[in-house]
């Protein structure tokens, strides 16, 4: 079964989701077509990361979330995970005392084949080659920008078919957001997974993404192109408070 | 100097005993970030369901890999039925949980097998290895021996299996954990029946040196937190060397400061959770939680 009967990749529709103190999506409509970088952008506490913590089974949701065909509710978190979705969370989720190399074979851990997830070790060394010379150090004790390798090479480890990243560029250095994001986006390119990026730095994100939508209380209110949303001058304004120019 | 060297070999082999019971503790306390009071009890339910198999006829050795497998599974029904209700909820709540099990267990060894002492059998021979005026109980170089086996395959299976790296995953961040796809309730329940197993060996172990009755374990309780608070509550090496170093500590005490005696030598361990807490509350092995942002 692949996406493409309805379309989408992945579908959302109806969505409303929240917390023991009060709902934060209100009704959010989404698709995303396989192999694109997807951008949900939007000012803090517009619920953003509830809407990934949605999408991966963290929290209750009401409404309409389809994977390729699987009805995502009502599946727990490490069964969402076996559908192929990773979920790079905000502030990384990184297993601190265990080592950089254990970190990347837990991400493996839903799969089997030992000489494969050895191979895909190499392959993430290879789009982070700094990780190969801190194999074996606890990830804990790495700089922000190569915990935030760890986690996305840990992502893919699982050979997800999704992939979700909440706010990557926190707490890093322009410069370092913006490698990141170009090895994203090679991942992307050559292995067409699929990217959804939660972003609050919208400017460098659009460089990036395929698509965006902008979230704002709860509701999608903006979708388009990254190309037409980074040219859309009011919209920029309105939203996204990007210095135009 | 004969004597010393005598007073040490008796105070590691009382010691890895506690070693071996802080083991337990320290397994369940890393997974759940619960103490488990009850432990102790376990442990002695697991002595009696051993005692009960020999009784019956059935070899020492084979009874005791009954007991294990018992216990492990115990240990699990145990997370499943008890603690899952109340995962997540205050750490008092927790407390009181884990003394309820500890009554509970107690009073029901009473009940199934009276509270009159009995005797359990030495899995080890008696006699001993003997040199220069020192003697080497078989039975103590077989308890060191245990223990020494039992931290070495725990520590197998945490650094070389699969399984191993989950249960490590699962207590370092367990919703990360569960976004990787692992089962985190599953390998909570695991470490459970492994904290059992590994107390229900120091219980086989105490039990041919105190008798066996329900409340046997209770010191033996105390002496294991002073091991784990010595050795750091999050470190297994740290339980064991623990372990040893307050057994060894309280049999020296024990025999040279005529001011304690054999009974005041119990003050040495609550002498030892003191001191440690007041220096070095993460324990001598245990992490204080560093981590860059």
């Amino acid at each position: 079964m692949t996406g493409r009967d309805d379309g989408t990749f992945l579908n959302v529709a109806r969505l409303h989701a929240g917390y023991r103190a009060g709902r934060v999506l209100h009704g959010v409509d989404l698709g995303v077509a396989e192999g694109e970088i997807c951008a949900i952008l939007g000012p803090n506490g517009a619920g953003k990361t509830t809407l990934l913590r949605a999408l991966c089974g963290m929290i209750r949701t009401e409404g309409v979330l389809r994977l390729a065909g699987a009805d995502l509710p009502r599946r727990r978190p490490e069964a969402v995970a076996r559908l192929g979705v990773a979920h790079v969370p905000e502030g990384r989720g990184t297993f601190a005392p265990l080592t950089v190399e254990e970190n990347l074979r837990l991400g493996a851990y839903t799969r089997r084949g030992r000489t494969r997830i050895a191979a895909d070790i190499d392959r993430v060394y290879g789009y982070f080659p700094v990780l190969k010379e801190r194999r074996a150090q606890a990830a804990g004790s790495l700089s922000g920008g190569e915990q935030q390798m760890v986690a996305i090479g840990r992502a893919l480890m699982s050979r997800p078919r999704l992939i979700l990243l909440d706010e990557p560029s926190l707490g890093l250095a322009p410069l370092v957001t913006r490698e990141l994001f170009h090895i994203v986006k090679t991942v992307n390119e050559e292995e067409r997974t699929t990217v959804i990026l939660v972003e609050q730095n919208a400017h460098l994100t659009l460089e990036f993404a395929h698509r965006a939508h902008v979230l704002e209380t709860g509701r999608i209110v903006l979708s388009g192109s990254a190309q037409e949303i980074r040219d859309d001058e009011q919209t920029a304004r309105a939203y996204l408070g990007i210095g135009v120019g | 100097m004969a004597g010393f060297v005598q007073q040490v070999i008796e105070g590691l082999g009382t010691g890895a005993i506690y070693a071996g019971l802080a083991l337990a503790l320290v397994l369940i306390y890393r997974f759940t970030g619960i103490v488990n009071f009850a432990q102790g009890e376990l442990a002695m339910f697991s002595t009696f369901i051993a005692w009960q198999f020999v009784h019956a006829g059935v070899p020492f050795w084979a009874a005791l890999a009954l007991t294990l497998a018992i216990s492990f599974a115990g240990g699990m029904l145990i997370e499943r039925v008890l603690i899952r209700p109340v995962e997540g909820a205050p750490e008092l709540t927790l407390v009181i949980v884990t003394l309820g099990l500890f009554l509970l267990v107690n009073a029901a060894a009473g009940w199934i097998w009276s509270f009159l002492i009995k005797d359990f059998p030495s899995p080890f021979p008696g006699g001993a290895l003997r040199a220069g005026g020192v003697a080497l109980g078989y039975s103590t170089l077989g308890v060191l021996g245990v223990v020494a086996a039992v931290m070495g395959l725990l520590y197998l299976l945490f650094r070389y299996t699969r399984i191993g790296l989950a249960m490590r995953a699962v207590a370092s961040n367990p919703e990360s954990a569960r976004l990787s796809g692992i089962g985190v309730s599953r390998m909570l329940a695991l470490g459970w029946g492994l904290a059992a197993l590994v107390g229900a060996v120091s219980g086989v172990l105490v039990a041919p040196v105190l008798f066996l009755e329900p409340n046997m374990m209770g010191g033996v309780l105390i002496y294991a937190f002073a091991a784990a608070t010595l050795g750091g509550f999050d470190s297994p090496v740290g339980a064991v060397a623990g372990g040893l170093i307050v057994g060894v500590a309280e049999t020296l005490a024990g025999a040279y400061v005529h001011a304690i005696g054999s009974d005041l030598k119990v003050g040495v361990p609550l002498a030892v959770i003191i001191i440690v807490l007041l220096f070095r509350p993460q324990g001598l092995f245990g992490h204080a939680a560093v981590e860059r942002a």
